[in-house]
């Protein structure tokens, strides 16, 4: 493809200019008085309530701790899913009887959103950090499995026929010929699985939580503010980019690394 | 090994029946022998009972498959025009790298935005009727079609590209013939990745802020204590959820059939 291939150098700075026309047109449509200015927010506006909030925080929560907050439910729900989720799809991969034996509920889970199993989660659990944890743990875990099980089920025979002649142990296969070759499957699954969680996370704040970036939106809403509003949505937009971005350093490091071995 | 033991099917049948025997001997024992109390978890027979009186008659004023098909029209609206438009942004946006970089930001901010955060948005603009939910999952639909068809573009082989401009194709005739076979299954898995997307982001904007549909059963039917009438809830969306996706995989197959044709 002709896009790809020839990427002249003023191509990033029409992004830039893209940006600066979408937050002029935004500003002036804000302050020409075609919309109501509780409906619409300024970015100068939005801008001011970033100072305000970093400087006298929001409702008694400083931003920091919001977006802790957010980040860390949404972070161990997700390591909570790969620490399982990992071995349990690699496992299903490679024992057929397994797989029979719980992929029925995996695949039940997978598609399932989450946020109807919170209505359960919050009647077990409270309301909690323990149910908000335990719901993106769910939310990612049947997603990983998959990947790890479809990644498993992708690896060449030739390679472990080729590991086991040459006299390795079924560890030893597992370890270094089917973990790595499964790992770009795996990838793909943590990142919608990481994006589900932290999709997952923001929705369940807005239906039960004291804090985070979610319950901020939501209060701010009802208190009519719409420049904390539009702050909120857009920290937590360039957070999910930091989040797929993180995620994205990890596996060129690990992929890279595998791929000397 | 998989390759090592092919166990037979009949008993990896059993494998698969057992496993679900056995969910369903566990949960109906702790159950009626009152381990768990009703209203953490209803037994087997309870949730029958409660399955048989939603589908004669109906939850609180409507017919079941009022809530099933409101549901069902919203997620159809709202990723029909999503994924319209935004493979059509797609496509543009592989095809021409000016309108990647001049869209790309716009899209990449969209993309790992929780959903549920800018629906409290659409809220205070559209009210809580059902242009905010449609526009919500348009709103869910667009970037995910959008990059799935410009990374389908961008897989386009070049050899072909340059083999149909040297017989003298117009630039339509090679986005015709030539682009877009080859970005149809990139495109297709997006649309499934999508729908999947959609179906979640309606059902946690109906336990969120709707008074009809599947979401709003389930989260009022919580409200009550009825955790029989949650559960088959539950079921009711996760299987309607898997098929969605297998509906979309039935399009997948026939179309990309078709195409390789």
């Amino acid at each position: 493809m002709a896009a790809s291939s020839k990427s002249s150098p003023y191509l990033p700075w029409l992004s830039v200019a893209s940006v600066a026309v979408a937050l002029v047109v935004w500003q002036v449509v804000a302050t020409s008085g075609i919309v109501a200015p509780e409906l619409l927010a300024s970015p100068a506006q939005v801008f001011g309530a970033l100072v305000e909030i970093l400087r006298d925080g929001y409702r008694g929560t400083t931003l920091q701790h919001n977006i802790v907050a957010t980040l860390g439910r949404c972070l161990v729900g997700f390591l909570l899913a790969v620490a399982l989720g990992v071995p349990l799809g690699l496992w299903m991969g490679l024992q057929p009887r397994v797989s029979a034996a719980l992929g029925d509920i995996v695949q039940f889970l997978r598609p399932l959103p989450p946020l109807s199993y919170m209505i359960l989660l919050i009647l077990w659990f409270g309301t909690g950090d323990g149910s908000k944890v335990v719901l993106l743990f769910l939310t990612a875990l049947p997603i990983i499995a998959s990947a790890a099980m479809a990644g498993v089920r992708g690896v060449p025979q030739n390679r472990i026929l080729a590991a086991r002649s040459l006299g390795a142990s079924f560890p030893q296969v597992v370890w270094n010929v089917v973990l790595p070759s499964s790992l770009p499957s795996l990838f793909t699954g943590l990142r919608i699985a990481l994006a589900a969680a932290f999709s997952t996370v923001v929705a369940s704040e807005l239906l039960a939580a004291t804090d985070g970036l979610g319950w901020m939106v939501l209060s701010a809403s009802r208190f009519l503010r719409n420049d904390v509003i539009l702050l909120g949505i857009i920290i937590l937009g360039l957070t999910g980019m930091a989040l797929g971005t993180g995620l994205q350093m990890v596996e060129r490091r690990l992929v890279h690394w595998h791929g000397r071995g | 090994m998989a390759a090592d033991n092919p166990a037979p099917l009949t008993r990896l049948w059993a494998w698969r029946f057992g496993s679900l025997v056995l969910v369903v001997a566990t949960w109906a024992a702790v159950t009626t022998s009152g381990l768990v109390p009703e209203v953490f978890l209803p037994s087997p027979h309870a949730l029958g009972t409660a399955a048989v009186e939603m589908v004669t008659e109906g939850y609180k004023d409507r017919p079941l498959w009022e809530h099933i098909g409101l549901s069902l029209m919203r997620v159809f609206t709202g990723f029909g025009l999503g994924a319209l438009v935004g493979t059509a942004l797609g496509l543009l946006m592989g095809w021409r790298a000016s309108v990647n970089a001049v869209f790309s930001p716009f899209v990449e901010f969209l993309r790992p935005l929780p959903q549920l955060a800018y629906l409290v948005l659409l809220i205070v603009w559209l009210g809580i009727g059902e242009s905010p939910k449609i526009v919500l999952l348009f709103l869910a639909a667009l970037p995910v079609a959008a990059v799935a068809a410009r990374d389908g573009v961008r897989r386009a082989d070049p050899t072909r590209i340059a083999a149909a401009r040297m017989l003298g194709a117009s630039d339509w005739q090679i986005f015709k013939h030539v682009i877009l076979p080859s970005a149809l299954p990139e495109i297709l898995i997006g649309a499934r990745l999508a729908l999947g997307i959609v179906y979640g982001t309606l059902i946690a904007a109906e336990i969120i802020a709707g008074s009809t549909g599947l979401g709003w059963m389930i989260v009022d039917a919580g409200r009550f204590l009825r955790s029989d009438q949650v559960f088959v809830g539950i079921f009711i969306i996760g299987f309607m959820g898997l098929a969605l996706d297998r509906l979309l995989v039935f399009v997948e197959r026939r179309i990309v059939h078709w195409a390789g044709r």
